[in-house]
């Protein structure tokens, strides 16, 4: 009788540099090494039934990754997951957890928008924030803004503004106490166009904005006015007051 | 621009030698800067960003200050293709086993994060803890072969030490070399310290107590070179010296210090039961070239191919028993997560006690997704129903089989004994019982062939696919054929290698014989590819000159198709006044001094000869494994004996003519001649006495 349960976990620290291609097999032999019932696929090379919804860029961050697992037996979840969290490479962490009732949706429905994070390191933070505050308003107060995705295969003109629900600035302390940083939040729909967090740092950086040093993908799931309600677990997330709360 | 990471401040990275004796002291030494926050704001720009982080499954991080000797593993290529080697694995695994010793491990960055490293200041750097090369002890670089050289002396330059050994001092790790190509180290003298040769697992430890003991008595370079000299097995080049006749040949390699051995013995492991070693295998989180749960199920091989340097270097044979491979296999399955169990060895069907082996872990595994695989490439029978035992869970896809040459008379040269007939029935048996493709192995440029011997390849190609076609159209055949290289320690050492135009020439002869047989396919390298391995091979000290040279004008990964460097090597060869054709192309006498005479691989330079000289008139040799003994010098000379399950007069598990057991069912038992293993592992043997 198989089970299925989808999880939230994290991609930081090294791990933020495996490639999606990757990351079937390093979850595949957690698996294994956890021994737990996971299901395989048929045929001449089975894989082990665990699916991932959407692939993150290489380099950037994560505590919004999900996947699907399928088990071929019932599993006591709580000790089974922590196990397969201990056995996963430091760095990947499941958070949460829910079983999938029969007839669920699928995950992706679930997945409609995106909380991002862009972080710069702590130079010129002030400016950096009444700077990128400025663009985020006019942005917001727009009806469309279109940038340019540069790509091997071609140039490719979006819009932004349709898939931005919304946006948060602030200056806070970094991880060390030891300076300011900025940070950027946005909550954008994953609705096609894609849009991703260069895409925006196109048309709010506009040619003067530095990379950012870090980008994470803080969580998914259904679009709020000012932020979202996390997929697995329903937590309400808000664009702003998170920036404040870190800020203070 | 707004937001820019001010100028990241590198220079700590890689401070003046001077500076860096701290870190190097013996336990409670500071820890010296790590690489990683300088390293990671390039990670997004280059290819294959995961290589470079570490963080795998069973990676050892020790405390630096906990450890009195560091060491810094290195394979000198990337880490796709370096980080499965067995060889390091085995060490990092024995060194971190010690209490006050520390093993981390370095590969080599690809030409987009070096040029990134080189404009930043980030030297050569661990995976571990991502601390730079020359806050290490040792740097301790493993040479399967000779195309990693120029990248061993990049992995120097970028790691802020001194490429050559003379201008490093107190300040520097040493450096060493083991490994295949350590058999001859001479291109490398003057940058290398010391040259390891043979089994790694016990001299390692040796080197690290001398090395603990040179910290503590705090002694100056030349005294721990010195005392590294009276370590079995070490050879340290700036001892020694060459000496040249007229003519300009070697004469010989001699001894310029006071005490050192004029011939520098190779180590074995006798027993491999003490050493099962790698267990707790590293488990990369990004693709590598054999991604896999690996046991070596015995060492050495004797049976003789006339080119093949691995069979000679590696004498004697020692078999892990059984249940040791059982176990080895169960544990690291288990441990690990792999998917795919690998049986290594330079021959694996050739294991007294394969049958069972394979009989019980297909067993162990059957019904579950862990596949089993074993690198043989034996032409026989027996290697079918082996395969057919390991693939009990899967797909019959394709079997491989190294007859090496095509004409009888081209295969006794070189002893490979298997003829035609063997292929051509074991071609018969592998379609059969279900097999789509075999892929068949071959050289040409070897000594003494001529026209008919390189088309003999082509025709055998057509046997094999005609019987290929004869039990399904979709079946394929596939030949793949290499330019011969000539080795040290081998019976065609003294041979002459082909000119890349000549072995071009071969490969066209062959395309053109199957050029009517669309099924087959012809597999070639690119003949240009085996130039600088036959000059480094079997290079004196005069080729280091070269090998400097070509580093300077860009030269580094030298194996890779996608940085040719031939170009930069023959502007290198010119300017130095190093003659290819000398090195390469040119037959040597017998009473010709050799750069590798004075280290000793057991082999006995006479016997080598004598073979060499059997070899031209297509004499065979057996396998002293199971026939007698032929003298050449491995065993009484190192006071080693084969561990093997084979009894004195046994024939192999198969006899590839037995033809009654051939055709039969897929599942039909494996033949249990193995099963003698059982009966002689309960005979006691007396040390010196074969098994």
């Amino acid at each position: 009788m198989s089970v299925r349960y989808r999880v939230r976990w994290t991609k930081e620290g090294r791990t933020r540099f495996v490639s999606a291609r990757d990351q079937s097999s390093i979850w595949e032999r957690a698996l294994r090494r956890a021994d737990l019932p996971i299901a395989y696929s048929e045929g001449f090379t089975p894989h082990a039934r665990v699916s991932f919804p959407d692939a993150l860029p290489v380099g950037v961050a994560s505590t919004g990754e999900y996947a699907e697992l399928t088990f071929a037996a019932p599993i006591r979840a709580d000790d089974a997951l922590a196990r397969l969290s201990t056995a996963l490479p430091e760095g990947m962490d499941i958070l949460t957890y829910a079983e999938v009732p029969a007839g669920a949706p699928k995950l992706a429905s679930l997945l409609r928008a995106t909380l991002w994070e862009l972080v710069w390191p702590p130079v010129d933070a002030t400016a950096l924030t009444t700077l990128l505050e400025q663009r985020c308003d006019t942005l917001l107060a727009a009806t469309s803004h279109e940038v340019v995705r540069h790509r091997p295969d071609g140039d490719r003109t979006l819009d932004v503004r349709p898939a931005v629900v919304s946006l948060a600035v602030a200056t806070g302390p970094t991880p060390d106490g030891s300076g300011a940083r900025t940070t950027l939040r946005a909550v954008l729909r994953n609705d096609a166009p894609t849009i991703r967090p260069s895409d925006l740092l196109a048309a709010v950086g506009d040619g003067d904005v530095a990379p950012p040093a870090l980008v994470r993908r803080v969580a998914q799931g259904v679009p709020s006015d000012d932020g979202l309600t996390e997929a697995i677990d329903g937590t309400v997330m808000t664009v702003r007051s998170d920036v404040v709360a870190e800020a203070a | 621009m707004l937001g820019a990471r001010t100028a990241a401040r590198t220079d700590s990275l890689l401070p003046d030698r001077g500076d860096r004796s701290a870190f190097r002291a013996g336990i409670g030494a500071p820890v010296p800067p790590s690489v990683l926050p300088a390293l990671e704001p390039l990670l997004d720009t280059v290819r294959k960003p995961a290589q470079y982080v570490g963080g795998e499954h069973n990676m050892v991080v020790r405390d630096w200050a906990g450890a009195d000797v560091r060491w810094l593993l290195c394979y000198p290529d990337t880490y796709e293709v370096g980080q499965p080697n067995q060889g390091i694995q085995i060490l990092y695994e024995i060194l971190n086993g010690r209490a006050t010793t520390l093993a981390e491990r370095a590969y080599a960055p690809w030409l987009d994060l070096e040029e990134r490293m080189r404009a930043d200041g980030i030297p050569t750097f661990s995976l571990e803890q991502h601390l730079p090369l020359w806050a290490f002890d040792v740097f301790a670089v493993t040479l399967p072969h000779e195309l990693g050289h120029t990248n061993l002396l990049n992995l120097l330059d970028l790691g802020g030490v001194p490429h050559r050994a003379a201008d490093r001092d107190a300040t520097d790790p040493m450096v060493l070399v083991g490994g295949h190509a350590a058999f001859n180290p001479e291109p490398l003298a003057p940058f290398i310290d010391a040259a390891v040769m043979g089994d790694g697992e016990e001299v390692v430890l040796e080197i690290d107590d001398v090395l603990r003991t040179a910290k503590r008595d705090g002694l100056d370079r030349p005294a721990l070179l010195r005392a590294l000299a009276d370590v079995e097995g070490v050879y340290v080049p700036s001892l020694y010296a060459p000496r040249y006749t007229d003519d300009g040949r070697l004469s010989r390699t001699v001894p310029v210090a006071p005490g050192v051995p004029a011939l520098v013995p190779k180590r074995t492991v006798q027993d491999l039961e003490a050493w099962p070693y790698p267990q707790q295998q590293i488990v990369p989180m990004t693709e590598t070239v054999h991604e896999r749960f690996s046991v070596e199920i015995f060492r050495g091989c004797t049976r003789g191919c006339r080119f093949c340097q691995a069979g000679m270097i590696t004498r004697p044979v020692r078999e892990r028993r059984p249940e040791t491979v059982q176990r080895l296999v169960e544990e690291g399955v288990a441990d690990t997560g792999f998917e795919e169990v690998g049986l290594l060895s330079l021959s694996s069907a050739d294991h007294s006690a394969i049958a069972p082996i394979a009989r019980s872990l297909a067993d162990t595994y059957e019904g579950t997704v862990t596949s089993l695989s074993l690198p043989s490439t034996r032409v026989d029978a027996f290697n079918v129903t082996l395969s057919n035992e390991l693939t009990r869970n899967g797909r019959r896809s394709g079997l491989t089989f190294a007859p090496e040459a095509g004409s009888e008379r081209m295969r006794a040269v070189i002893n490979k004994m298997v003829s035609e007939e063997d292929l051509l029935r074991t071609a018969e048996v592998a379609f059969s019982q279900g097999w789509r493709h075999i892929k068949l192995y071959f050289m040409v440029g070897l000594p003494t062939e001529t026209d008919e011997d390189v088309v003999a390849i082509a025709d055998l190609g057509i046997a094999v696919y005609r019987i290929a076609r004869a039990h399904g159209k979709a079946n394929k055949v596939t030949l793949s054929v290499g330019g011969f290289v000539p080795k040290p320690h081998t019976p065609f050492q003294w041979a002459a290698q082909d000119t890349p135009e000549e072995i071009r020439r071969k490969l066209a002869l062959i395309r053109q014989h199957i050029r009517t047989h669309d099924g087959i396919r012809l597999r070639t390298n690119d003949p240009e590819e085996g130039v600088i391995e036959g000059l480094l091979a079997r290079g004196d000290r005069r080729v280091a000159d070269a090998v400097e040279r070509a580093w300077r004008l860009g030269a580094r990964f030298d194996g890779w198709h996608e940085v040719p460097t031939l170009d930069l090597w023959r502007r290198a060869l010119d300017e130095t006044g190093v003659s290819l054709a000398w090195y390469a192309q040119r037959e040597r006498d017998e009473d010709e001094a050799l750069p590798w005479d004075h280290l000793d691989s057991g082999l006995e330079k006479g016997w080598l000869w004598e073979d060499w000289q059997e070899a031209r008139t297509a004499v065979q040799l057996d396998d002293c494994r199971w026939s007698p003994c032929y003298d050449c010098g491995v065993c009484p000379g190192l006071d080693l004996v084969h561990d093997t399950g084979y009894q004195p007069g046994a024939l192999l598990p198969v006899v590839p003519s037995v033809p009654a057991d051939l055709g039969g069912a897929a599942d039909a038992a494996l033949p249990t001649s193995a099963e003698r293993y059982a009966a002689s592992a309960t005979t006691t043997s007396a040390p010196g006495a074969p098994r």
